[in-house]
């Protein structure tokens, strides 16, 4: 059986950058019909090597062999040639076009005069059926789905391209627990009939739940491939961090709860709403505590935050700060009363990628200020120094484009920029999201820091494990309301929260008065 | 703004480093065609009343108003936007100009009102723009194309289709008076962009704008407030065109309402391009611009000079522009970079090879 | 969000659209042609300069509603060809009684001139001719002649440099049939005097300021050895008057200028010595036109080619003569 020869081979590859030797000698085998996981800390080459398989970079080293034969990748119309295709990280797909253009973009039906849009159509309407989309009208554009929904187009396209190896590169950073199933039973499909698929993600359960066989990398070395049957998660983790599990026990370790001082609420906002985005939610903050959203993608965690931050004007509510009854409409308004909003949309909302560090840190607080009161050098230099060495931003070069920074410190340098601003009131719409472990802890445990020494937080996360060992309080939203909200205690897990959502309106009429219910066990 | 330059060496390391250095290239090459022309190109002599006369003296002369354009189209570049409006601003400033000082006395007095006239009508006409763009949302390109055809009918209801001229000494001197020798018209032109430059630079205005032109989206959500940015923007771009529309008239004293500024916009956009600022917005770079600038107005005198035919003079500037932006693209240079590379290690391309 | 994008894109569409209108439309108003006047589709070049302003005005003025006319009077765009022929087509879809057409282009005219043929539209041309010159196309062309005006003018080059002399011309945007036919009468003469020395030509469209930037370089690029400039029209003529004194040196002295057009401004400049030639080209033949609107309306021949006199002045007292009655 040809099973046992692998149908990808990369030998030996190293890949410098000015000043960087981003790939040291690593070795990667894809085997037809098998899952491979590629882990590491980002800036451990994954991405690096994705682009070197790819025919993005150039390798300086090394050999890479497609079944058998060495073939050198100019580019990567040479690496679709090879049956290579790739989804990345970030969705790259042109919204303005449909989700049928999106899925067919260089397979387009062709007849005797041009393209045959209605065949098109039709054969999107296909491959999107094979995902389980069948319900997603190819004619719609794509800009009118929520991210996840776009990141399977992504994949459907990649599928239209009849491909040997499928690489997925973080394909569920974004994706809720249905869909990442869903998204598995597809890759499942795809590893029956033969195709190899290289996968990369930061969720370990996923890891474990979907690939056969793993590589490890480390500073851009390769530390090792083993069967993922025959490797411990702690192993993993060892191997991928390089040292022990100290990072990791930080992660579970049980905090001690905060203990709110019975004081009035700092932020409060009554029958706050959207027409279409959120229904009215009443919400309080207070000093000191680590509010978290919890629900499924769109469920309307998003749109609360970016209505309280004034990111979108709310149509309906009353909202008072510091007992102030005030209106909050545009972003530039809640920063005069201390409110920071970091966007879960890091790349097109968040980080300016062409800015520098430093520009990108002081941006807010200079934005504050106005244009005609520029910030001086030396106060600026104290902001960087100050988040570069506390947030641990990695390079600490201020004067470097912040899109040259790897994920995890992107957002850090994001983070950054908020507390710059000195806020009373923080709000961090999925933070960790498509970062690695280490960085991920770094930011957790800078949250609970920040909430320690009295900042109001409002944190939203995806991962609903998350939210419950970061907050104190939770609110449960569904379907763009809120339904519940939870103390956090030993009560409380993402098991409970889960059940709450699922339970929901299943024959409980007042269930839209139980705003506010204590969960115990 | 300047790398750390520690020595001339770096700082000529640096030079070459910016895209506006094959700009300067361009206009040292125009220059040293002209001089193999008339080796007596290049020569400064004092002239008869004191004053600097040379060929380099009318270069600079020519070049002001494109500087005030370009400088203007940089910083609104610099916001992802474009303003096709800065030709017809220049008609508009001088059909005000001209048609006020035909009727005013020959004093310094309406010379300075004349340039207040035209600072204020400029202004609000960038103002139009500027409300375009940001308040009712419409694109650069379409708010600017308005005002660029409206503005040159405006120019010609205001002085009733005419070319209409004027005299009044001091304003005049505007574009042929010399100070220390030199043109007024480039040292003004030279004081604006140096002052825009500061401006921009000191305060935090570059920063913003290069944040609206990068990212919208991210700027708005730091708190940026892209409205009055865009404003402040379009209104300083429409009175720089308005004073480049006076150096324009007040040379000839006669404003030529079919031809004053007509087509300049490109000019300008050429300018802004050439000093490596990108037309998708961003990072800006007001000395590039100004480069250009000079640019220009060296490759439309050398025309003249080295008396090409009126018919071949397109094709010539044609010619001369798309060489530089090959130069200038970062792909070309890479190429150039590898085979230099390449030639120096073979051995090691074989390596890669096998 | 996308809604308010959408307003906004659809907003700016229609401002566009509509100003494009307006545009074309300018002069057009409607189709009107009743109470026994006869329509007149009126091609023009629009705003240029004093001369076609000269000329226009006096077209408009004899074609009055007193004089049982409707003019319609459509300008040009920026000079641009394209607005000309959308205003021609839209003279003949209304079904004018003539139209009379100052092209700003001389080519690209055919199509446009068959569809007004097929419609039994007479054409007739003014001041502007058209390249290839196929006169079964219109009827008539009534211009004053550019290659005679020309001709003048180097005439009275030879005359007045017996000893020879360095000339420059300025001339009009390149490809533009006044230029040629102003280049071809004026080299016939000059070109063939031997002590008549062109040391080179440049377009200055027509404007003063270009016209000024180019004679100052010029200047240089000869040392100040030029004797005589050739203006191909008034506008560039004052701007060479200009630069030639910002050189330190006397126009009409050291460097002697002669131009064609002959408007107030350049007899004013003659007058004061600055200008030493100019050759009018006469604008106000307004009653030639009428005379053959109307045989051309009776069904009468007349000739393809109709030339309007014009006059020439060679003295400070001769631009002074004329002044007091000058009409542009």
């Amino acid at each position: 059986m040809p099973e046992s020869l692998p149908i990808v081979e990369m030998v030996g590859i190293s890949i410098a950058f000015p000043g960087v030797k981003a790939l040291d000698g690593v070795g990667l085998r894809l085997f037809p019909g098998e899952v491979h996981t590629l882990m590491g800390e980002n800036g451990a080459g994954k991405s690096t090597l994705i682009k070197a398989l790819t025919g993005v970079y150039k390798i300086d080293d090394g050999e890479i062999r497609i079944a058998g034969e060495p073939r050198r990748l100019g580019g990567t119309a040479d690496a679709q040639h090879a049956g290579i295709s790739t989804v990345y990280q970030e969705v790259n797909l042109c919204a303005n076009l449909t989700i049928g253009e999106n899925v067919m973009l260089g397979h387009e039906v062709r007849g005797a005069a041009g393209i045959n849009w209605r065949a098109t159509h039709r054969a999107a309407g296909a491959t999107l059926a094979k995902l389980g989309l069948g319900h997603l009208d190819p004619r719609r554009p794509l800009a009118t789905l929520p991210l996840a929904l776009q990141q399977l187009v992504a994949i459907s396209r990649s599928m239209v391209a009849e491909c040997k190896v499928l690489i997925l590169d973080e394909p569920t950073s974004s994706l809720d627990a249905n869909e990442v199933e869903q998204l598995f039973t597809v890759i499942r499909g795809l590893r029956d009939q033969g195709v190899a698929i290289l996968f990369v993600s930061h969720f370990l359960d996923q890891v474990y739940a979907i690939s056969d066989r793993l590589t490890v990398l480390r500073n851009g070395r390769f530390e090792g491939e083993y069967r993922t049957s025959e490797l411990e998660r702690a192993q993993l983790i060892a191997k991928m961090i390089g040292k022990d599990l100290a990072v990791l026990k930080s992660l579970d370790a049980k905090e001690s709860r905060r203990v709110r001082t019975d004081e009035a609420p700092l932020y409060a906002a009554t029958g706050l709403g959207r027409k279409g985005a959120v229904e009215a939610v009443d919400i309080e903050l207070h000093r000191g505590e680590v509010v978290g959203l919890a629900g499924l993608l769109g469920s309307g965690r998003t749109e609360l935050a970016r209505l309280i931050y004034g990111a979108d004007r709310p149509d309906t509510g009353e909202v008072a700060v510091d007992g102030e009854p005030t209106e909050i409409t545009t972003p530039a308004k809640a920063l005069a009363h201390r409110i920071a909003f970091s966007s879960e949309n890091r790349r097109d909302e968040g980080i300016v990628r062409d800015l520098t560090v430093r520009e990108n840190l002081v941006l807010a607080v200079q934005a504050r200020r106005g244009w005609a009161r520029p910030l001086p050098r030396r106060e600026q230099d104290a902001i960087v120094a100050k988040y570069v060495s506390a947030l641990g931003v990695r390079p600490a070069d201020p004067e470097r484009p912040v899109r040259l920074l790897s994920g995890g410190n992107q957002q850090k340098v994001l983070l950054g920029r908020w507390l710059a601003t000195d806020p009373e009131i923080l709000i961090l719409d999925e933070p960790t999201r498509g970062i690695d472990v280490g960085a991920k802890a770094e930011i957790q445990e800078y949250v609970a820091d920040l909430a320690d020494d009295g900042l109001a937080v409002l944190f939203i996360s995806s991962e609903i494990e998350e939210v419950v060992r970061q907050s104190d309080r939770i609110v449960v939203l569904k379907d763009h309301r809120k339904i519940a909200e939870l103390e956090g205690g030993p009560g409380v897990s993402a098991e409970s929260i889960v059940t709450v959502i699922a339970e929901d309106g299943l024959g409980d009429p007042s269930a839209d008065t139980a705003v506010r219910e204590e969960a115990t066990t | 703004m300047s790398a750390n330059a520690h020595g001339p060496a770096e700082a000529l390391k640096g030079l070459v480093r910016r895209q506006y250095f094959w700009g300067i290239v361009a206009i040292a090459l125009l220059l040293l065609v002209n001089l193999v022309k008339d080796p007596g190109y290049l020569a400064v002599t004092i002239g008869s009343s004191g004053n600097l006369v040379g060929n380099v003296i009318d270069i600079l002369r020519a070049a002001a108003p494109i500087v005030l354009i370009a400088v203007g189209m940089c910083l609104v570049v610099a916001t992802g936007g474009i303003d096709l409006s800065v030709g017809s601003v220049m008609v508009v400033a001088g059909a005000v100009s001209m048609e006020f000082l035909s009727g005013a006395p020959d004093t310094l007095g309406s010379g300075l009102a004349a340039v207040g006239l035209v600072i204020a009508v400029s202004a609000a006409l960038g103002a139009v723009n500027g409300v375009l763009v940001s308040v009712v949302g419409l694109q650069p390109f379409i708010s600017t194309l308005v005002i660029m055809l409206a503005g040159r009918g405006l120019a010609k209801v205001i002085t009733g289709g005419q070319n209409t001229a004027a005299t009044n000494e001091s304003f005049r001197w505007i574009a042929n008076g010399h100070v220390l020798g030199l043109p007024v018209v480039f040292l003004l032109a030279l004081l604006l962009a140096v002052a825009m430059g500061i401006l921009v630079r000191r305060s935090a205005l570059g920063l913003m704008l290069e944040a609206i032109g990068m990212d919208a989206k991210a700027a708005r959500l730091a708190g940026v407030n892209r409205r009055a940015l865009l404003l402040t923007v379009y209104v300083l771009a429409g009175v720089l065109a308005g004073l480049a529309g006076v150096f324009a008239t007040a040379s000839v004293m006669t404003v030529d309402v079919s031809r004053t500024g007509y087509q300049l916009e490109l000019d300008a956009i050429l300018a802004v391009v050439i000093g490596g600022t990108s037309l998708a917005g961003g990072k800006f770079n007001i000395t590039g611009a100004v480069v250009g600038a000079i640019l220009i107005a060296t490759l439309d005198k050398t025309v003249v000079f080295l008396g090409v035919s009126s018919s071949a003079t397109p094709a010539f500037k044609a010619v001369v522009i798309v060489v530089l932006c090959l130069l200038q693209s970062e792909r070309v240079r890479r190429a150039f970079r590898q085979r230099r590379a390449a030639a120096a290690r073979p051995a090691e391309r074989e390596a890669v090879a096998a | 969000m996308s809604a308010r994008q959408r307003i906004a894109k659809a907003l700016g569409a229609a401002t566009v659209g509509a100003l494009a209108l307006g545009l074309t439309a300018c002069g057009g108003g409607d189709s009107g042609g009743d109470d026994g006047l006869t329509t007149v589709g009126f091609v023009a070049v629009g705003p240029e300069g004093a001369w076609r302003e000269a000329n226009e005005t006096n077209i408009q003025d004899t074609f009055t509603e007193d004089a049982g006319y409707e003019l319609k009077y459509a300008p040009a765009t920026n000079l641009d060809q394209k607005s000309q022929i959308d205003a021609f087509t839209s003279f003949v879809d209304e079904g004018v009684d003539v139209i009379l057409l100052s092209a700003t282009e001389a080519t690209g005219w055919e199509d446009s001139l068959k569809r007004a043929q097929e419609a039994e539209i007479p054409v007739i041309l003014l001041d502007r001719g058209i390249e290839p010159d196929d006169t079964d196309l219109y009827v008539t062309r009534i211009a004053p002649d550019n290659i005679e005006v020309s001709t003048a003018v180097a005439d009275w080059a030879v005359a007045a440099f017996p000893e020879g002399a360095n000339y420059f011309v300025l001339e009009g945007p390149a490809g533009v049939s006044v230029v040629n036919e102003r280049n071809e009468g004026f080299d016939a003469v000059a070109g063939a005097q031997a002590s008549l020395v062109k040391v080179g030509a440049q377009t200055a469209n027509w404007s003063t300021e270009e016209a000024k930037s180019v004679v100052e370089t010029v200047l240089k690029s000869n040392d100040n050895d030029l004797q005589f400039i050739f203006a191909q029209n008034d506008e560039m003529g004052l701007g060479a008057v200009q630069a030639v004194q910002e050189a330190g040196l006397v126009p009409g002295t050291d460097v002697k200028i002669a131009t064609i057009d002959g408007t107030r401004n350049a007899l004013e400049s003659l007058a004061a010595g600055e200008l030493s030639f100019v050759a009018e080209y006469n604008p106000l033949f307004g009653e030639t036109a009428l005379e053959v609107v109307e045989k051309v309306l009776d069904g009468e021949d007349v000739e393809s080619s109709i030339v309007v006199p014009s006059a020439t002045f060679d003295s400070p007292e001769a631009a002074e003569t004329a002044l007091p009655d000058r009409k542009f």
